[in-house]
């Protein structure tokens, strides 16, 4: 089993009857294909940074889970053949530092709040220092 | 060679975060590296350090892919953009 994560964005012409209606059926290919799913985050509608098929938005959904290597390809032949899935990603965690990260985003209901705030304090040291040096 | 360096020293802003991981969702993270027409600058430019860049460049790329950010910026596309936001 290792550790992968699988992003998809969804039509935004789709009700929300028929998101959740998309987002179970991934679920079930998941979980046909002896998946664990950890954690499912929803990210939401959100602005796509170039067009896909003429559609400017898409509904982003995040899936955390373990499953053998062998039904990587399988999972993916269906993200494919589903017409209502703009764009998908798999991604893998394969070493300690990696699962560890993995561990962490599959926990979190929501990964962004907190690192952004931690460089903007960075910012704010940096700036500190740096008039500490022009004074010296 | 005889000038001594007039500006500051550049360093890696990952490293002084202690960041490990990138995530390639995390938006604010690869901001950094991305300049104003979402191009990967390079290390001479930022100074991140090559652990970081190559973590960041491999972030930049699966945003891309995923759409969080566009490949490119062009003319077209920034007037194409708004107005076609605002019908939907």
């Amino acid at each position: 089993m290792r550790h992968y994560e699988l992003l998809i964005i969804l039509k935004p012409t789709l009700t929300e009857e028929e998101v959740k209606a998309k987002v179970d059926f991934v679920k079930e290919v998941l979980e046909k294909n002896q998946a664990q799913i950890a954690s499912l985050q929803d990210l939401g509608m959100r602005k796509l940074g170039y067009e896909i098929d003429k559609h400017q938005r898409g509904h982003y959904f995040v899936f955390y889970y373990k499953a053998p290597p062998s039904s990587i390809a399988e999972i993916e032949r269906i993200m494919r053949i589903t017409e209502e899935i703009l764009r998908f990603l798999t991604v893998k965690y394969e070493n300690k530092k990696e699962i560890k990260q993995w561990e962490i985003l599959s926990t979190k209901g929501k990964i962004e709040p907190q690192k952004p705030e931690k460089i903007e304090q960075k910012e704010e040291k940096e700036t500190q220092t740096e008039g500490e040096k022009a004074q010296g | 060679m005889s000038n001594k360096r007039r500006y500051t020293k550049k360093y890696c802003k990952y490293c002084e975060a202690k960041i490990t991981m990138i995530d390639y969702k995390d938006l604010s993270l690869l901001k950094h590296t991305l300049s104003e027409r979402y191009k990967i600058m390079p290390r001479r430019l930022t100074g991140n350090c090559k652990k970081h860049q190559e973590m960041v460049e491999k972030a930049i790329k699966r945003a891309r892919q995923a759409a969080f950010i566009p490949y490119i910026v062009d003319r077209k596309k920034v007037i194409d953009n708004p107005f076609k936001a605002l019908e939907e």
